[in-house]
């Protein structure tokens, strides 16, 4: 009987073992460029590799050093959070009114919500790109800003309304009945049910708008420009890619989000299938 | 309850009489557009309007730089797409690329998930997930830069254990042959993952009651797969295939950033087409025919995923 017990608990821990090796195969190309963000450049080119260096901080010293850096990484954490606190707040408003009245043309709105979100970003990028450049708006913080709400408001607003749709109406009735004004039972009553909704929508855009490149690139101007439009102009300057620059860079702009990930990963389902699917993971 | 009731009555009355003036707003009425306004405001500057423009340019020749103006077509830009080699062969790359892709991502998304599955008492779960989920929260031109050098043939570390173990250098990005494989194991790497979670969704949404009596009746890993977790799972499943073809087919910045759409066009996939006609011909009226036709496609595929997330909440 002992005997058994302890073959299945050494089992047991091949099974885990083989788990963590599996985690490690995916995550080894970030690990080999977080290893190479602490070598010097002719460290990072040497062949065979070197598996054994002087870890360096030089060059996320020299990352901020870089003209402009400084500029990027505000610019970039500033418009991506306004944007999806923006899109988060007027989607909640959006999805209370979808799931509780029912306007007409709801389904057909959230239809064509979704629809302009599976759509290639090169097939947005033009019209807005034409709009842009008739109006003005192209390269100013409202115009990027208000763009990418607007590219987080579709997903949002999905995510939400799932999540009220979840939350009895009973709750609005109540407080009706209690003499409460709309305002409070929205802010009051509804919205801290739906918090992980919230949660939800802000982390999937987040990701998104953090990462965004494209349409930076084409819409953005000198004074927008975000990290990833800075590493896609910087890194073959001088000729040759400076990939020290480019190891370091990415190793410090995922940082926040893969903190983000290891706290909130069981919203991470739910964000990225906006609302339709839900469970642990 | 009130707010301005528990003020005394003098300084209530400016707040009293705002209210009253916007009492109206309570009546659900009023209300349930009032909500919606700046979600429409947004939907109108953002979609409609740039989508309106998007449809009238697609029937003009528009050059952006020459400043020729305007000049009506009608259906000669779909006339030229439907008859360019080159937007057919960016299309069969991107079928090629949405497919193989997908189904290598399902695959070994599904094997994976089958084997996290029983895992809730793995040391460091939390911790080993995160490593697993990063590759798809990084930003894709960054993760397309980093693998150029993994892939380099002179300084790439693949090269390095290819030539200590086989003896020859592939040249991966370069070559017509390897290019667009080593693209799709890229976005296989990323996207894997993601198969791996929805899997692990549609397991958590068979009932235990179930699982438990498949277990006690000794089942094949076969019959389980079947009989209890995919009339149960398979919807989920199902929007998680659908969500990568999606996705895949709207892929573009890792290519930009690992091939340019390169070699030639070995890797040119519809989304680089369509960007290299606006930006760097400058073709806008083209461009918009060409963007026309791929929000038609991804129109169809949404209607594809609303049908099968009802056809979920039915069975649900």
């Amino acid at each position: 009987m002992e005997s058994r017990d302890r073959k299945k608990r050494i089992k047991r821990r091949l099974y885990h073992a083989l788990l963590w090796i599996i985690s490690l195969v995916f995550f080894s190309p970030i690990l080999w460029m977080l290893i190479c963000s602490f070598k010097t450049k002719d460290e990072i080119l040497t062949i065979p590799p070197k598996w054994i260096f002087t870890p360096t901080l030089q060059n996320y010293i020299g990352l901020f050093h870089r003209i402009n850096f400084t500029r990027e990484l505000i610019n970039s954490t500033f418009m991506s959070l306004s944007a999806v606190l923006i899109a988060v707040l007027v989607s909640f408003l959006a999805a209370y009114s979808f799931s509780r009245f029912k306007p007409k043309g709801t389904d057909l709105i959230m239809f064509i919500l979704l629809s302009m979100r599976m759509v290639p970003a090169a097939a947005v990028v033009v019209p807005i790109y034409l709009l842009y450049a008739a109006t003005g708006w192209k390269g100013t913080y409202s115009g990027m800003i208000l763009f990418y709400a607007m590219f987080s408001i579709p997903f949002s607003v999905w995510i939400l309304k799932g999540f009220i749709d979840g939350v009895s109406p009973r709750f609005d009735e109540t407080a009706i009945v209690n003499g409460g004004s709309r305002m409070h039972i929205i802010f009051k009553v509804v919205l801290p049910q739906v918090r992980p909704g919230l949660i939800a929508a802000f982390i999937f855009n987040i990701i998104f708008v953090w990462n965004e490149f494209l349409f930076n690139y084409i819409i953005g101007g000198k004074r927008t420009i975000t990290v990833p439009v800075g590493l896609a102009q910087g890194f073959t300057v001088g000729g040759g890619i400076q990939w020290e620059f480019v190891a370091t860079l990415t190793a410090f702009y995922s940082l926040p989000l893969i903190i983000f990930i290891f706290f909130f990963q069981k919203y991470l389902l739910v964000g990225m299938t906006f609302g339709t699917v839900r469970g642990e993971v | 309850m009130d707010a301005s009731s528990a003020m005394g009555p003098g300084d209530a009355g400016f707040l009293t009489r705002f209210r009253e003036k916007f009492l109206f707003l309570e009546n659900p009425k009023y209300l349930q557009h009032l909500l919606l306004v700046p979600v429409l405001i947004f939907f109108i500057v953002w979609n409609v309007i740039p989508l309106l423009w998007l449809v009238g340019l697609s029937f003009y020749k528009y050059v952006l730089v020459t400043g020729e103006p305007l000049k009506f077509i009608g259906l000669t830009n779909f006339k030229e797409i439907f008859g360019s080699f080159e937007i057919w062969h960016a299309l069969s790359n991107t079928f090629f690329f949405v497919i193989i892709g997908t189904l290598s991502q399902t695959v070994l998304g599904i094997i994976l998930g089958f084997l996290f599955w029983d895992s809730k008492d793995l040391p460091g779960r939390r911790f080993a997930l995160t490593l697993i989920f990063t590759p798809m929260i990084l930003a894709p031109l960054a993760t397309g830069s980093f693998f150029k050098l993994i892939y380099d043939p002179v300084f790439g570390i693949v090269n390095y254990f290819l030539k200590s173990i086989a003896g020859v250098t592939i040249d991966f990005l370069g070559s017509t042959a390897w290019a667009l494989p080593s693209v799709l194991i890229v976005d296989t790497w990323m996207w894997t993952p993601f198969m791996m979670m929805m899997t692990l969704a549609a397991l958590g949404s068979v009932p235990k009651a179930e699982l438990e009596a498949a277990e006690v009746e000794n089942l094949s890993w076969y019959r389980r797969l079947v009989h209890v977790v995919l009339p149960h799972g398979k919807f989920i499943l199902m929007l998680g295939i659908l969500l990568r073809t999606i996705d895949a087919f709207k892929s573009m910045d890792i290519i930009f950033t690992m091939t340019g759409g390169g070699p030639g066009n070995a890797t040119e996939l519809i989304g680089i087409t369509l960007y290299r006609q606006a930006f760097n011909a400058f073709t806008m009226g083209k461009a918009s025919a060409l963007a026309i036709i791929a929000l038609l496609i991804a129109i169809s595929f949404t209607s594809i995923y609303l049908y099968i997330l009802q056809k979920k909440e039915e069975s649900m």
